[in-house]
């Protein structure tokens, strides 16, 4: 039989006597609004309230039969004498958030070449170059990253082809995927396929392969013409033609809902994100991510300082409006960042975004096998070591077993250290549980993993999102239905 | 949101701190100086009986007005640790029980 810690005492210890008991939660005092609080429980629920109310919550005054209780009763924030099956609630309901920590690894990132048509700005990992063999992966390192796929016990696996541009060497994601499926047929996982590509070789061939095997493409888009080809050089300057010109060939070929894209925040892009939101509706886009710059390569470094965090903030704030603003007028469109954390807010499981977990997705998440045989525990993990530090390096496909990778200090020491339930300041805020540890961000601004998070730009992004979302939810019942609709 | 004594006196580096013991926790008085560590450093000199000492210590060339602020941040952080202590206390049982509840039925729990 199980035995119970000493300090654990039996259910009927925890009901109330008379009035209400309070159940575990969190609270923040808004930023913009300094008389209200955004409380949230370790489930997600989340309940916004004034000072005066949660003083009275708090001190057990607040009267049984007013609304704020009914509601802080329903969401789990209190229960009282009739409350049946509150803790068989919330233990069923955490049980399925943490349910995906089980799952194990599903993304498996393979970087088959660092070669590049494109000399994008905010890139360091990718090389003009034709030497294939320097910067292009192995078929014996393919075959040596499939089978570390297969070793995770994730049922939904997904293999998503980076670069460089992953179509300069489409023979071996052709082989890989055909290898893979091989496997499959013994493992009988959901197996799924994607390619992160600028489109520029997408031809009919590669578009034939991917209609046979079920294969999705991402591409980036950074906005209108001009400022996609000043942030995305090419050598004719055609980068927006080709993609533009890629997107209806595939979409033509594979459905509509068979190209994402997404978008990076440099200084040029701050003042025109009307525009560049316009741009993904004219080419017929329902969804587009406003990504910020990652502070990793000395290029997008020297972007990154001519902005501050507040900066893309305001940039995401407008983004978002004009977003909402285009469904009132019709035009279904959503945006991706947004919807992961509105998944973290009201979805039973959470979302499974790597870069928002805890413990932190890398590793156990997604994982990358680069061109030269390295493994790195996550895509940003791999960009800091063009920079020079190699503390996300899991291993080498030459050299390392998976066990000695998955159990490794380079992955056990940062999942460990930054679980947020007990990273300062992480511990206790209300956005803990639609936010997510990011070790390798933090190793690259404050030279540790967990990082101090009054000095973070992650946190003050992440806070300063989530109260914009929160206050949306509350005030308005338009943007309410239709982020709610996105779920 | 609790009415503990509290004093504070601003000089042109610092802000002294005295604080009531008994409704003060030192934690929470550690946890509201760490989320002000972009604009002060908190310092805890001492702890006399019933009473929390401690400095916050400002940037070179910090105005009074500034300072004052940062004074006025520090009380209200305060009572929001202070706040979440006392929550946590009372909710701590509980937040075992449910964490407990929820992995029963798995077989993560080592069983004997």
């Amino acid at each position: 039989m199980t035995t119970l810690k000493q300090p654990f005492r039996g259910r009927t210890d925890f009901l109330p006597s008379s009035g209400y008991r309070l159940l575990p939660f969190r609270l923040n005092r808004l930023r913009e609004r300094q008389d209200h609080y955004v409380i949230t429980n370790d489930v997600g629920e989340h309940v916004l309230l004034s000072k005066l109310e949660l003083e009275d919550f708090v001190d057990h005054r607040l009267g049984t039969t007013t609304a704020l209780y009914r509601r802080l009763k329903s969401k789990h924030f209190l229960f009282d004498e009739r409350s049946r099956v509150a803790i068989d609630l919330l233990a069923l309901k955490y049980r399925s958030r943490v349910a995906r920590v089980a799952e194990f690894t599903a993304l498996h990132m393979f970087v088959v070449t660092l070669r590049c048509d494109h000399s994008c700005h905010y890139c360091q990992v990718s090389r003009q170059s034709e030497d294939r063999a320097n910067f292009d992966m192995t078929p014996s390192h393919a075959e040596k990253a499939l089978a570390l796929v297969f070793r995770s016990p994730a049922r939904h696996l997904k293999i998503e082809f980076q670069g460089g541009e992953p179509l300069l060497n489409f023979p071996l994601v052709r082989h890989i995927v055909e290898r893979a499926e091989a496997l499959n047929r013994e493992h009988g996982r959901d197996l799924r396929f994607v390619i992160a590509s600028n489109l520029s070789r997408l031809t009919d061939d590669v578009l034939g392969f991917c209609k046979d095997h079920g294969i999705e493409l991402s591409t980036s888009l950074d906005g209108p013409a001009d400022l996609h080809d000043a942030q995305r050089p090419t050598k004719d300057g055609s980068s927006h033609a080709r993609v533009m010109d890629a997107v209806r060939r595939a979409r033509a070929m594979l459905g509509d809902q068979s190209v994402s894209a997404l978008m990076t925040t440099t200084p040029a892009a701050l003042e025109r994100v009307e525009e560049i939101v316009d741009e993904y509706v004219a080419a017929g886009f329902r969804s587009i991510f406003l990504r910020s710059l990652s502070p990793y390569g000395f290029a997008a470094r020297s972007l990154i300082r001519r902005y501050n965090v507040q900066d893309w903030i305001t940039f995401f704030k407008r983004g978002l409006q004009h977003i909402l603003d285009l469904n009132r007028r019709g035009y279904a469109m959503r945006e991706e960042y947004t919807t992961v954390l509105l998944q973290k807010l009201f979805s039973p499981t959470g979302s499974g975004y790597v870069d928002l977990q805890s413990p932190a997705g890398m590793g156990i998440g997604g994982i990358v096998y680069n061109y030269d045989g390295a493994v790195y525990a996550s895509d940003e993990g791999r960009m800091l070591a063009e920079m020079g530090d190699t503390s996300f390096k899991l291993g080498h496909l030459d050299e390392d077993s998976y066990k000695s990778m998955m159990t490794g200090d380079a992955l056990l020491g940062p999942l460990e250290a930054t679980v947020l339930e007990s990273v300062p300041m992480c511990a206790d805020c209300a956005f803990q549980p639609c936010c997510g540890a990011d070790p390798v961000f933090h190793q690259a601004t404050q030279g540790d993993w967990v990082g101090h998070k009054a000095l973070s730009a992650f946190c003050e992004k992440q806070t300063a999102v989530l109260e914009f979302l929160v206050a949306l939810l509350e005030d308005d019942a338009f943007a309410r239905r239709t982020l709610l609709g996105w779920l | 949101m609790s009415n503990g004594k509290r004093a504070f006196s601003l000089h042109p580096d610092r802000i002294d701190l005295a604080l009531d013991a008994s409704v003060y926790s030192t934690i929470a008085v550690q946890k509201a100086g760490y989320r002000l560590a972009r604009r002060c450093s908190l310092v805890i000199e001492c702890l006399a009986e019933n009473e929390l000492r401690g400095t916050l210590l400002l940037p070179q060339g910090t105005t009074e007005a500034h300072a004052r602020e940062v004074a006025a941040d520090f009380f209200r952080e305060l009572s929001d640790q202070q706040l979440r202590e006392r929550i946590q206390e009372e909710t701590k049982g509980i937040r075992e029980l449910v964490l407990a509840h929820a992995f029963s039925k798995t077989d993560l729990i080592n069983r004997q």
